[in-house]
């Protein structure tokens, strides 16, 4: 098991890796190993090409790879270049573009390199703890410049053609099955992660990105032109059609050609760690109390609209709990600003995304406690709690059948009388027709709608012969106050149309959100 | 008030805590349901009224057509006959109601969609229907520049509309014109006041 300080057990791993990779190198032909250092491929890109496992994991350092290369195949130190070893360090793989030299600049454009992959290892894993203290797993993603691809097939085009007729291709290496640089490098620090983290890599919510770019990448559609390119690439699209592209104009196997061919960058890539995961979804009802409330934030022309918003009042003290980046709010239904929301509430739905911290039990309640003791008073939560995934099909489940119960302050322009009230009372699943509402006609569609009022029911107010409250239960979508006013006639029926008066609506209030979910 | 619902406890708020009494519950509701009366006007404001400012064009392009305009926050306008429209002079009133002029037949545009995008463009002196009367017809107009998105179709079976209430459910037509040509537009019209004045209402 390999710890932070490098003690007797790591240095025998590191015996017995060097004793593995030395076996394997063996096998390898040395002239095509002494060509591919020719053209600057870094030890372990070398080690992926002939599909050599053992190197890349490595407790080992480049240095060391290098050696034991040089042992095997007699490199000779160049003479036109000062030590090779130092060279191995300082070039720029022209193939990984650095990648899996654990070379980079971070995010503060600091340049940094490692020899071993387990100090490559440890900086992730450090960046990774310090955001995000809570995890129980982890799944790894590299992002790499599409430069490298290119350049692979490149190489390999160029060694498939170099070497064609050599034995050991027909029988052995023929560079058709390679260890890619992501897989590589996955594989080189995904183990020392799970140690350092002390928790297992597999599929998981939560995401470690590792992003390489270059700046210097130019696309080799630039570099060979167009007309020659067969498919025109777009940015981001990972290049099939770009790889067939290069391979078909590698026509020699001129190194000269290679050269040219190959786009060597000077510095190596910039990688960006970024960490993600899945959204913690938390769900309950809400009533609303006031007035002068809008369910979700509405600001025009930088000014706000009501005093303040439901989905803010709730997101705001849920988000620092859970430690999340931001909230999305989603309710079944909505209600105008100006109407309350009492009685049962609505069902609703936050979902906060990067959330990371999941909060417990107790810490619910203490949400729903506090949302509920807030001085202002214009919201209250119930039956707060963490849903799965599901959440979202929950919220969709039985919309169109959802019934909703209101209670309206209606006048009528003339005085309420006992026939009245039976009269509104014997209509059962009444049928109502709604054209558009003249006050939304702007931003929907001109329609006739058919909505049914279940039923209705008058409640006199003491003191008042033309004021009364209207209890009704309406199908989902209704427009209660058009049924009350008429909205001039494109509302038929209306409460004015059957009373025979005019009729007008003061007061609004949601009474009842009939929904099989979140009920406890 | 019936809640049938056995299964839901009707929850409601009491001296700030959550109450999960059913009878209780309710009551609270309702007390939160009914007005205090105190505050409530004899009569209120219609929807109209509160939701609309009114304009008039006395004397659209003709002498004693009088229309008017009902704008909504949401730049909507609804077109109507003025009270004090020629029309209602005649005896018998409004008899019949005919949206075949000019080039189309205005009651068969179906307008869709959010953006509205197949309305009619029409000038302030388009015609947009007939109303006839015993002695004669007259010409209705947009008054304003804009795309028709709808034309009350229910006068074409009931013109009387138009006698009991043209203010409400008789109104013509609804437009939707842009910011901008409202703007050319909306100081050629007068306020109710100065309507009421100048008809002597």
């Amino acid at each position: 098991m390999a710890d932070a300080d490098i003690t007797t057990p790591v240095a025998d791993a590191v015996g017995e890796e060097s004793k593995l990779v030395e076996k394997a190198v063996q096998e390898v032909p040395a002239d095509a190993v002494k060509e591919l250092i020719h053209h600057q491929v870094c030890v372990r890109c070398i080690f992926r090409l002939f599909n050599i496992h053992e190197g890349i994991y490595a407790l080992i350092t480049p240095a060391t790879l290098y050696s034991i290369i040089e042992k095997a195949t007699e490199v000779e130190a160049e003479t036109t270049k000062s030590s090779q070893k130092s060279e191995v360090k300082s070039n720029i793989c022209s193939v990984c573009l650095g990648v899996m030299q654990f070379s980079y600049h971070d995010h503060k454009d600091v340049l940094v390199e490692k020899d071993h992959a387990a100090d490559f290892a440890m900086v992730v894993a450090e960046s990774v703890k310090e955001k995000y203290p809570e995890i129980a797993s982890f799944t790894l993603e590299v992002s790499l410049p599409t430069l490298i691809t290119e350049n692979e097939s490149v190489i390999l085009s160029y060694m498939k053609k170099k070497y064609a007729s050599e034995v050991w291709f027909q029988e052995k290496f023929s560079f058709e099955h390679i260890i890619s640089v992501k897989d590589a490098l996955k594989q080189s620090i995904t183990h020392s992660l799970e140690t350092l983290l002390g928790v297992k890599s597999s599929v998981s919510d939560f995401r470690i990105r590792l992003t390489y770019e270059h700046v210097d990448a130019t696309s080799a559609e630039n570099r060979m032109g167009k007309n020659q390119c067969n498919k025109r690439i777009k940015s981001g699209m990972h290049s099939n059609g770009f790889v067939k592209c290069s391979n078909e104009t590698v026509q020699s196997g001129d190194v000269s050609d290679l050269n040219f061919q190959l786009k060597k960058v000077g510095q190596p890539c910039h990688m960006t760690l970024t960490c993600s995961t899945a959204p913690v979804y938390i769900g309950g009802r809400y009533l609303k109390l006031s007035r002068n409330v809008s369910q979700t934030r509405w600001i025009i022309d930088d000014e706000r609209k009501g005093e303040a918003s439901v989905e803010e009042l709730i997101g705001e003290n849920i988000l620092p709990v859970c430690k999340g980046d931001g909230y999305k709010f989603h309710a079944a239904g909505r209600e105008d600003i100006d109407v309350r929301m009492l009685g049962s509430g609505r069902p609703f739905l936050i979902e906060i995304q990067n959330a990371r911290h999941l909060p417990s039990e107790a810490s619910i309640k203490e949400m729903e406690k506090k949302i509920n003791s807030l001085e202002s008073n214009l919201v209250r939560v119930k039956h707060l709690k963490i849903l799965g995934s599901q959440g979202w099909s929950l919220m969709r489940e039985g919309e169109t059948e959802k019934q909703k119960q209101y209670a309206a302050l209606v006048w009528i322009s003339r005085s309420l009388s006992d026939g009245d009230l039976e009269a509104v009372s014997s209509f059962k699943d009444l049928k109502v027709l709604q054209r558009t509402p003249i006050r939304v006609l702007h931003r929907r569609s001109p329609l006739d709608r058919e909505k049914i009022i279940h039923w209705m029911k008058i409640e006199k107010i003491a003191g008042s012969s033309q004021y009364f409250l209207l209890h009704l239960c309406t199908q989902a979508g209704t427009y209660i106050k058009e049924f009350i006013h008429g909205d001039l006639g494109r509302t038929h029926p209306s409460i004015g149309s059957i009373l025979g008066c005019r009729a007008e609506i003061l007061q609004l209030d949601v009474t009842d959100v009939k929904m099989d979910i979140l009920n406890e | 008030m019936t809640t049938d619902q056995d299964s839901q406890a009707t929850v409601a708020v009491k001296d700030n805590r959550i109450v999960v009494d059913d009878d209780d519950a309710e009551d609270e509701l309702h007390k939160l349901l009914l007005p205090n009366l105190d505050e409530l006007p004899v009569s209120p404001p219609s929807a109209m009224e509160f939701n609309f400012v009114t304009y008039f064009a006395p004397d659209f392009m003709k002498p004693e057509h009088d229309q008017y305009i009902y704008r909504h926050a949401n730049g909507l306008c609804v077109i109507g006959l003025a009270a004090g429209h020629v029309a209602f002079k005649d005896e018998g009133g409004i008899t019949a109601v005919d949206f075949n002029v000019g080039k189309s037949n205005r009651s068969e545009i179906k307008v869709t969609g959010k953006r509205k995008r197949n309305a009619q463009q029409f000038e302030s002196n388009t015609a947009l229907c007939k109303v006839c009367t015993n002695n004669a017809f007259y010409i209705v107009r947009c008054c304003i520049k804009g795309s028709l998105l709808e034309v009350n179709d229910r006068l074409i079976k009931q013109p009387e509309l138009l006698n009991s209430s043209a203010d409400r459910e008789g109104y013509i037509a609804i437009i939707m014109p842009k910011p901008a040509d409202w703007l050319k537009i909306k100081d050629s019209f007068i306020t109710l006041d100065e309507y009421k004045k100048l008809r002597h209402l």
